[in-house]
């Protein structure tokens, strides 16, 4: 049947582009109308039905701070996601408690996107509340004085320009907050 | 199937090209993609080395914001697949589909226009990631006015060879010339899908439309042109015809089907539906169809002529690069499976398998293309015959010690975080010897990069030989 496009460019082009936009179109056009949960934010208070809380927006400030992550491409290193595996909550977890898993619901405000492919560091899904401001700015000047072994590179000019360390910090408490699973103001250290 | 029945009017390149004058092309479009694509491959081989080092020394280059791992590893993603491979591929298919058709190219002037304004894009990109300019996507980092004059050089150099694909003298288009408009068809809508439709969704949503493009960005655009690279160059540079007309047809149609519902499998076991993931597990399974049938014909192609293997060097970075194709589609579709992945996902093994793609399989056909085709259009010997060989073994060497090395420490690494008593950190320093012997590895492919660049570009300016006229149908 296709022996057809050896000889007509028409047809060729025709068939190759069909046989792209089934998949095509089947996986990115119809998934986001299949399932809701990816473009409704995360609200829950009800206690029965799991883990309660709900997705705020990002302020200008926390905008401001995504941005500096972006710019310096910590998304290289650093994953945001707390995968369905069971050393992921427990590595995502605070005090001997689970982190819950990641869920689209948590991301609807997220753009660009930072999920990750890699991490040379660790995840940072559920990263806010962990560490307070003196640790961060001590960290970004230099990780190695805080975690020996690290391969992190410093960033002075991030530690030294208060606008951007207060929003990239302000940016790094939110995540993983969303879901209420650990309370406020209870620091690493 | 009988060899010899495959052998038909444009279908087979070995016999064509030599009945008409080669001074029917003018090659001047497939010279200046060339030349800058390789100068970019050593410059941004320069990097490469450099983002290695970090993962030993990370207090390298540690203060200069400009310099940091986060500029500097968009800067090697992007430069080697556009400023290097894609450049290059390109530059290939303006000298192959002129041939394959038996015409001139449909505009030089189109396409001088074209390599300007890729070179112009470029360097652009090299600006904007250093300074930070990145949009926060994956291989989609340019901004936003380096996207559109993408799609714009896109528009012209499809132009160009679907218009001397139109005015054909052979009425048969060759697998070369499929896989060839496959990729320019292709290509745009992955790269609109990427780079601006992206721009409508957040979230997961938007990571979707993400992953399809960045799937795609090697199975839609460097899969294709490298196998059109392939089919030209395997039986052009061993004298032999292609195995099976029948599964090169397999091969393509079922690419063309398989390869674009595979893209959420960059997100297994993560925030995105499962029976997304199921669809995308049950379709990267299925690419080892198009694959095998490429690679079966590949292998078959070559039967009884194993023996110029020996001294033919285009040959042996075309059939090693058809081993790393088919080694690196075999991981592929096992990292998509639940368990693997559990283990090789986001580790170091997924840097070890996408270099085995970029550099072992496509970039090999690439350097194969350059050093068969490079003496032909500027009509001078090859600069050294055995500086080409050590570029080889450079280059393999470099390379399998460079991919094996990464997956046993990813796995290792993979082993490490499934375990939760193993504190992060120690999975960091557990790396630190992997990281090294990357690091060296990385120094022999350099090698491999800085003297495939060097016989190359002194083979241009006809440096150290008298510039004999080659007549490109003695070959």
């Amino acid at each position: 049947m296709l022996h057809k496009a050896d000889y007509s460019a028409p047809f060729f082009v025709a068939a190759a582009l069909i046989l792209f936009f089934i998949g095509g179109l089947l996986t990115t056009v119809v998934p986001p109308i299949v399932d809701k949960s990816w473009a409704r934010p995360f609200d829950n208070s009800d206690p029965a039905k799991g883990v309660t809380g709900k997705l705020q927006p990002y302020t200008e400030q926390q905008l401001k701070g995504r941005a500096v992550y972006v710019r310096e491409g910590c998304w290289y290193c650093h994953t945001q996601q707390t995968r369905t595996l069971l050393a992921d909550t427990k590595r995502s977890g605070w005090r001997g408690v689970d982190a819950p898993i990641s869920t689209p619901d948590e991301f609807v405000y997220d753009s660009p996107h930072l999920f990750g492919t890699k991490r040379t560091g660790p995840d940072l899904s559920r990263v806010g509340g962990k560490y307070d401001e003196q640790w961060h700015r001590a960290h970004f000047r230099n990780p190695r004085d805080l975690v020996p072994g690290s391969i992190m590179p410093p960033y002075p000019w991030i530690a030294g320009n208060e606008e951007e360390f207060q929003a990239l910090v302000a940016y790094l408490q939110t995540l993983g907050r969303a879901k209420n699973w650990r309370p406020d103001n209870d620091y690493e250290r | 199937m009988q060899s010899e029945s495959t052998i038909s009017a444009g279908e087979i390149p070995v016999s064509e090209a030599a009945r008409y004058n080669e001074s029917l092309h003018e090659d001047t479009t497939a010279k200046l993609f060339l030349v800058s694509s390789i100068t970019y491959f050593f410059i941004v081989g320069i990097v490469a080395l450099m983002i290695a080092a970090k993962f030993v020394w990370p207090e390298l280059l540690g203060t200069v914001q400009y310099l940091t791992y986060g500029r500097l590893r968009p800067l090697h993603v992007n430069g080697m697949l556009f400023g290097w491979l894609l450049a290059a591929d390109m530059g290939l298919m303006y000298y192959v589909v002129p041939r394959l058709c038996g015409v001139k190219l449909w505009s030089e002037k189109l396409g001088v226009a074209t390599a300007a304004l890729w070179n112009f894009i470029i360097l652009g990109a090299v600006v904007s990631t250093i300074m930070g300019w990145n949009q926060g996507w994956e291989y989609a980092e340019l901004p936003m006015f380096l996207d559109v004059l993408v799609v714009i050089a896109w528009v012209m150099f499809g132009a160009n060879i679907f218009m001397t694909v139109a005015n054909r003298k052979y009425t048969q288009m060759y697998v070369t010339i499929w896989y060839c408009l496959g990729t320019i068809l292709w290509t745009a809508f992955v790269y609109l899908t990427g780079n601006f439709a992206a721009l409508f969704a957040t979230g997961v949503n938007q990571a979707n439309l993400n992953w399809m493009y960045v799937h795609n960005a090697v199975g839609l655009i460097f899969t294709p042109v490298g196998l059109a690279i392939a089919y030209y160059f395997i039986p052009k540079v061993s004298n032999s015809p292609l195995h099976s007309h029948k599964l090169s047809m397999i091969g393509f149609w079922s690419l063309a089907f398989v390869y674009v519902w595979t893209g959420a499998h960059h997100m297994i076991h993560g925030p995105i539906s499962q029976w997304l993931q199921t669809i995308a597990i049950v379709f990267s399974v299925m690419l080892l169809v198009p694959v095998w049938a490429v690679v079966y014909n590949f292998f078959a192609t070559m039967r009884g002529q194993w023996d110029q293997m020996r001294d033919n060097v285009p040959l042996k970075f075309l059939m090693s690069g058809v081993v790393f194709y088919l080694l690196t589609c075999f991981q592929g579709p096992m990292h998509s499976l639940r368990s693997v992945n559990a283990i090789v996902s986001k580790t170091d093994w997924i840097p070890g398998h996408a270099h085995m793609a970029v550099l072992g399989a496509f970039s090999f056909f690439a350097i194969a293309g350059c050093y068969y085709v490079v003496p032909r259009i500027f009509r001078r010997k090859l600069y050294s015959d055995s500086l080409a060989n050590w570029s080889f073994w450079l280059f393999l060497i470099g390379g399998v010690g460079f991919f094996v090395t990464l997956w046993l420490g990813g796995f290792w690494q993979g082993w490490q975080w499934n375990n939760p008593a193993i504190p992060f950190i120690d999975t960091v320093i557990a790396l630190q010897p992997v990281w090294i012997v990357r690091f060296f590895s990385g120094v022999l492919m350099f090698g491999g990069i800085a003297t495939f660049a060097y016989n190359i570009l002194a083979t241009m300016v006809g440096s150290g030989t008298e510039s004999t006229k080659m007549a490109a149908a003695t070959a």
